[in-house]
């Protein structure tokens, strides 16, 4: 009997500790499960990519993330924070919603962008305030010492996917990578080639897997340099009106 | 006159409902008209003059943003937001005096705090504007605003008692406060170690 209600009383103890304390990001199977698809559709996914956006209503609601992405979405020149400006919309839904449901692990960033502090309607407004944002060319570059070997390997490897200005694609969910700090780009080149990024698209990892981290140094250094658009590109999230073909 | 099934109630019970109904709409109109009386007659003993309270452990609430003073008022009644000394006296209050005291409230010219530790408000600042990123603390500055006057989502922080930011810091790591919206205050204050809380709350202070 005593056993039971010291049981009982740690259970409900851990359940008031548990309240105490933050959002945890929950797991969802990724590229390391074997019936995994890259950009499969959820409904909270679809939802946010067929919303009409309210821009406004996106500047507001990105204040909570702003603490770390800074005004105006520029993140950190030393990557600890990319940058969100001028990315694609359905980009950033498609990263938002695989962090809210832990296809990408991310448990930093979860207490913020969960679903009780953001809705659905929000991640679209975000997504679409932050696309019009402005990315100027003052972020973080890489050492410059071996442009030559980047530039050879990405025009070789990742133009087909992330074209040549690096601006990447906003139909077919391909990230810009123009803009953005050089030392985020690396982490993620490792992440998404260790399989550590587990929302990533297997075609880029198979494509990936080959190179050392001093080839994607060299890489992450010549995207880190190609030059950030200079107008905003139109919405892309809104014209979706069906879900995007998810990679074979 | 029929009145159905309805049971009689009584003279005595009748009069009851009549004095109680008759208070109700003396006390009601006296107490929404006047939200200032009340501000200066019961808020006051606490919270000070206007607001500017001159008690570290209670919080100047003089300028504070009109959504968050009515969100508290309304929290501490629910029991969202626990509190033994405001529960009891907050009693009485109707929504409409709450949001009132809140639109009061917030027009009150808020007193200047006092930097007492210039070294440690400057730790402060850089916490308070650039967050700590080897622990993911995001800046206050992204929800309170650079000059810590918050808006309409987040509340105003500039020139708060030290003492009382950081007991609510505090209450936020170890979840005695949990009327954050979303849990965000409690996983920033989790991140939050001691030394921390007392720099940023030494800076905000100055604001």
């Amino acid at each position: 009997m005593n056993r039971y209600l010291l049981a009982l009383l740690a259970l409900c103890s851990s359940g008031l500790v548990l309240a105490a304390t933050a959002e945890v990001q929950p797991h969802a199977p990724g590229i390391e499960s074997a019936d995994y698809i890259w950009n499969e559709m959820d409904s909270e996914k679809l939802l946010a990519l067929r919303a009409k956006v309210n821009l406004g209503n996106g500047k507001v609601a990105f204040e909570v993330c702003q603490g770390c992405h800074r005004a105006n979405a520029l993140g950190r020149e030393d990557g600890s924070y990319p940058r969100l400006a001028a990315q694609h919309d359905t980009v950033l839904i498609k990263q938002m919603s695989d962090i809210r449901a832990g296809r990408r692990d991310n448990p930093k960033m979860y207490p913020f962008v969960n679903e009780h502090v953001i809705e659905a309607q929000e991640i679209a407004d975000i997504a679409g305030y932050l696309q019009s944002l402005p990315s100027p060319a003052s972020n973080g570059k890489g050492p410059g010492a071996d442009l030559e070997t980047g530039k050879t390997i990405y025009e070789k490897r990742c133009v087909s996917c992330h074209e040549k200005n690096g601006s990447g694609s906003a139909e077919k969910l391909y990230p810009r990578v123009n803009g953005q700090h050089f030392a985020y780009l690396l982490r993620q080149n490792i992440d998404i080639r260790d399989g550590v990024r587990r929302n990533s698209n297997p075609k880029m990892v198979r494509v990936i897997r080959q190179y050392s981290d001093e080839e994607l140094k060299a890489v992450a250094d010549y995207m880190s340099r190609l030059p950030p658009p200079t107008v905003a590109t139109a919405p892309a999230a809104t014209k979706m009106q069906k879900a995007p073909a998810g990679a074979r | 006159m029929n009145c159905g099934r309805r049971p009689h109630l009584g003279p005595r019970r009748e009069f009851a409902f009549a004095t109680a109904f008759l208070g109700a709409v003396m006390a009601l109109p006296a107490m929404a008209s006047d939200v200032s009386t009340i501000a200066t007659t019961v808020c006051f003993a606490c919270h000070g003059e206007n607001g500017n309270s001159i008690t570290p452990i209670f919080p100047k609430i003089a300028g504070q943003q009109r959504v968050y003073i009515t969100k508290q008022l309304k929290e501490f009644a629910s029991g969202k937001r626990a509190n033994d000394i405001m529960v009891p006296i907050i009693q009485g209050l109707s929504d409409t005096d709450m949001a009132g005291l809140g639109a009061w409230f917030s027009e009150q010219k808020a007193a200047p705090g006092k930097v007492e530790d210039g070294e440690l408000a400057m730790v402060g600042k850089r916490l308070f504007h650039e967050g700590n990123v080897s622990t993911g603390v995001p800046a206050c500055e992204g929800c309170h605003q650079a000059d810590g006057e918050g808006n309409e989502r987040y509340p105003r922080l500039a020139g708060q008692h030290q003492a009382y930011s950081v007991s609510q810091l505090n209450n936020f790591k170890n979840g005695t406060r949990a009327n954050d919206r979303g849990k965000v205050m409690r996983a920033v204050a989790e991140r939050l170690s001691e030394d921390e809380m007392k720099a940023v709350a030494e800076y905000i202070a100055g604001l």
